[in-house]
């Protein structure tokens, strides 16, 4: 009883009548690791908000190290210990690191900045952890991996004991996970406790201590991380039945060469030069991974190929035909289909029906006109088959979009750009959001539109994802792509590219 | 079918229940200037009901101002904010008046003529604001009603003497000399009555509207009031679209623009009564449906119409209209709100399978 920093009991949290958490226990050990694991809205991070202050639970009570505490606000948590880091970071990002730190705090002489202190202090807290944060560096100049430790030494440095770390690997390399770890360990060493917000599985197994599973707002047990315990039990406890984690490798080998990429060069919205010469190939039936760290490009390059961006330089083709620089109908003509990374600005029309969402790229279409004007029973038609076909779980077709879950979103967008066969799917980030079941569903779906024959660019931030289905994979890094590798190639190769780096041997084509 | 009906019957159910708060708490503010509601909503009903030629009245005034909240509705529709309404019905009775006064010709041809450059004048005055939003990204709220201010301008010089062009020189007044009789649009209840056969206008603009969102070209356009990103991810040409949204909308308004001169005015004169911001208003209360916009249109013409022999027949004053047009212009911004406040308060029994995201 006495080890438990925090016990949470019966906790429920409802939102607009509906309960987001439903009688939920929950109880850190000292000096732990714990997991807390579950799909997208099973209520991890609202479980975690209710403990830092940001929500009010309706019910429940909290314990900070067995005493009975009521935490209304942020500011109550950190005077208990508890420090959190979110998803997305709050850093200053023209300051340094020192000043960012500073910002929260009081200065200890008076009206001048106690600069030159708090910067000895945090880099001896640094070196402490192992994480090699420089204080005097500016936010903008760091990676996503340091900026990560900022926040993380900024929560150590404020007196924190308890950490809450939202999903933090989610924008890590693979090296960088391994260096987060090494971290953990230390503070956990150091009598830290950490609660570690994740979905993904190989994490708990590798580092956790204790995992808790929740599904549905409701808990479905906590237990200790031994060996015994296998991704495969960790999946059913998520979701509730078998998960497939090994696809099969297609049956016959991709054909010829069918979308072929040359030379491209684009610019981001800021107009600084984004994508600089990428040439890449997809053959008939094959699946390209574009592995990588969010915006080295990706988004840029989808775009280009789609037509949403003008390309500078450079050209692309389909079946030997220059098919660069036209408008977004055209491609929409030549069956390139795009699931785009931003479901709900640019997948959908949120506050529009399902039914009309599924049709909105064949407007002018004739088969879906009787006398001229869209037929709503045509329309109709159209939605039960793609209900069917994609399992699109909704009240009707009339429904709004933006009503539906994040994964039955993105079945509405997979029977639109899949519907028609294409011969061409350019998917980028096609499985972000979503819990493991429906990843699953997604990325099997897209397997099909390969077995179908057509040329897959999937582009990801998952690199377990890219792995999983890709028949090769290409790296890409700050605009160039950095190297194609074929199937079943070592994580830790791709991992070198993701940051830059050159491989020794040459693996690369 | 069945849930279409539904969408379509909350809406109207949404519409009514506006309508009849704003009637009650304009019937409060009645109460509190010391008469009594029954008495003034009873000469507000007699008002527009009353006698035939209150009921001839009534069209009058419905014509006008359904036609332009069509205009505008389809803008609205596409999250283009025209508010210049006015503008555009004021260039195309101008047009109008050009036409019968300068063009040589016969009769039917010039009748013919008038009504094609009115709906051009109205709808290339709205085509300006789609230019400047298309080449400089200029708010469409700021152009459309400075435009509208341009032409207000513009008609005031036109009409007065010596240097307007179409001011009647036989007049001191500042407006512009007669059309020819022959282009009257003909009375439908006898000459002592203004209903006009621009009613028939009305009534195919009515059928066009209900059709209208069914065209490709319509569904087009409420796409692209879903949000640029998604229009042009669709393949959409957002700004053809714009385009054509603001002509046809502007192309609305300018017809009844020559209305107003080939039926009702006869002449163009400096002074005219402002149906631009009624006609938003109407549109914003119909939910911008064809349906809803009939129903609303009907409504503010009995309001228009009556609120005038209200004033007249009890001690109430005409600005009670005005303040109930306040009313539901509040009413509708707050839809939204207060829909999502009943439906939660319904709904509070806590519910598993929506608790995702």
């Amino acid at each position: 009883m006495e080890n438990y920093v925090v016990e949470m009991r019966h906790i429920t949290k409802v939102f607009n009548g509906v309960a987001a958490i439903d009688n939920v226990d929950f109880a850190l050990r000292k000096c732990s690791i714990h997991g807390l694991l579950g799909e997208n809205g099973a209520g991890k991070t609202t479980l975690m908000n209710v403990l830092f202050g940001l929500y009010k639970a309706e019910e429940g009570e909290i314990r900070i190290n067995g005493e009975k505490v009521a935490i209304t606000s942020p500011v109550d948590a950190m005077s208990h210990g508890i420090g959190m880091v979110h998803q997305h970071f709050m850093l200053c990002r023209p300051l340094s690191v020192v000043e960012n730190v500073m910002l929260g705090k009081k200065s200890r002489r008076g009206i001048l900045l106690d600069t030159e202190e708090t910067a000895k202090e945090l880099k001896a807290l640094s070196d402490k952890y192992h994480m090699g944060v420089d204080p005097y560096s500016r936010i903008w100049q760091l990676s996503i991996g340091e900026q990560q430790r900022v926040e993380i030494l900024t929560q150590l440095y404020m007196g924190c004991d308890i950490l809450i770390l939202d999903e933090p690997t989610a924008v890590l390399t693979p090296q960088e996970t391994a260096e987060f770890f090494v971290t953990l360990r230390k503070m956990k060493e150091d009598g830290k406790s950490i609660i570690l917000i994740t979905h993904k599985l190989e994490e708990i197994i590798s580092i956790v201590d204790e995992v808790t599973v929740l599904r549905d707002g409701s808990l479905i047990g906590s237990r200790l991380v031994d060996a015994g315990l296998s991704k495969a039990d960790l999946s059913n406890m998520m979701v509730g039945r078998q998960v497939l984690f090994d696809f099969p490798a297609p049956e016959k080998a991709p054909g010829k060469v069918k979308f072929s990429i040359s030379h491209l060069v684009a610019k981001n919205d800021k107009g600084v030069e984004a994508i600089h010469d990428v040439s890449l190939e997809i053959r008939e039936g094959e699946v390209l991974g574009l592995a990588g760290v969010d915006g080295n490009g990706q988004k840029e390059l989808c775009e280009v190929l789609t037509g949403l961006r003008p390309l500078v330089s450079g050209s692309f083709s389909l079946k030997g035909e220059d098919i660069s620089g036209k408008a977004p109908s055209f491609y929409i003509g030549k069956k390139i289909s795009h699931i785009p990374e931003d479901r709900l600005t640019t997948g959908l029309a949120v506050n529009w029906s399902l039914e009309k969402n599924l049709i909105f790229k064949r407007l002018a279409d004739p088969s879906l006109k009787k006398h001229g004007l869209i037929s709503r029973q045509l329309v109709r038609k159209n939605w039960e088959k793609a209900r069917n076909d994609y399992q699109i779980k909704s009240i009707n077709g009339e429904e709004l979009s933006r009503s539906l879950s994040g994964g039955n979103q993105q079945k509405v967008i997979l029977a639109r750009e899949l519907g028609g066969n294409p011969e061409v799917l350019i998917a980028n980030q096609p499985t972000r959001g979503l819990d493991v079941g429906a990843s699953e569903y997604v990325r099997q779906r897209i397997l099909d539109a390969r077995n179908n024959g057509a040329s897959v660019l999937l582009v990801s931030a998952d690199l377990e994802e890219i792995l999983q289905i890709s028949d090769r994979v290409a790296v890409i890094y700050d605009g160039r792509i950095m190297g194609v590798l074929p199937r079943g190639a070592n994580p830790m190769d791709i991992g070198v590219l993701m940051m830059g780096g050159k491989l020794d041997k040459e693996e690369t084509k | 079918m069945t849930d279409r009906t539904k969408v379509s019957t909350s809406q109207l159910l949404s519409t009514f229940a506006m309508v009849l708060v704003a009637l009650l708490l304009g019937a409060v503010l009645i109460i509190f200037s010391g008469n009594s509601p029954a008495e003034a909503y009873g000469a507000m009903l007699r008002g527009a009901f009353g006698s035939k030629n209150k009921i001839s009245e009534l069209f009058v005034k419905l014509i006008p101002i359904m036609l332009m909240a069509f205009g505008v509705s389809i803008a609205f529709r596409a999250q283009l904010w025209n508010i210049g309404a006015t503008g555009q019905f004021v260039m195309g009775a101008i047009a109008t008046t050009i036409v019968a006064l300068h063009v040589a010709g016969p009769i039917p041809v010039r009748m013919v003529l008038s009504f094609l450059a009115a709906v051009v004048a109205g709808a290339l005055w709205a085509g300006i604001a789609g230019w400047l939003r298309n080449k400089f990204n200029a708010n469409e709220v700021i152009t459309t009603l400075m435009l509208s201010h341009i032409a207000r301008y513009f008609l005031m010089y036109v009409v007065t003497g010596p240097s307007g062009f179409l001011h009647d020189p036989h007049s001191d007044l500042t407006q512009s000399d007669a059309i020819p009789e022959g282009m009257h649009l003909a009375r439908l209840l006898g000459p002592s009555y203004r209903l006009h056969s621009g009613l028939f206008v009305l009534v195919l603009a009515i059928v066009f509207m209900f059709f209208f969102w069914k065209t490709t070209t319509g569904h087009r356009i409420d796409l692209i009031g879903q949000g640029e990103k998604v229009s042009i991810y669709a393949g959409v040409d957002v700004r053809r679209t714009v385009m054509t949204t603001m002509l046809i909308s502007g192309a609305f308004a300018g017809l009844a623009g020559w209305l107003e001169i080939v039926a009702i005015q006869y002449r163009l004169q400096s002074t005219f009564t402002d149906y631009g911001n009624i006609a938003t208003i109407i549109a914003l209360l119909g939910a911008l449906s064809p349906a809803g916009i009939l129903a609303s249109a009907c409504f503010f013409s009995v309001l228009l119409c009556g609120g005038s022999s209200m004033q007249r027949m009890t001690n109430v004053p005409y600005s009670v209209v005005d303040v109930m047009q306040g009313l539901i212009i509040i009413l509708v911004i707050a839809k939204a709100t207060l829909a999502n406040r009943i439906k939660g308060f319904w709904e509070k029994r806590p519910k598993k399978e929506a608790a995702n995201g």
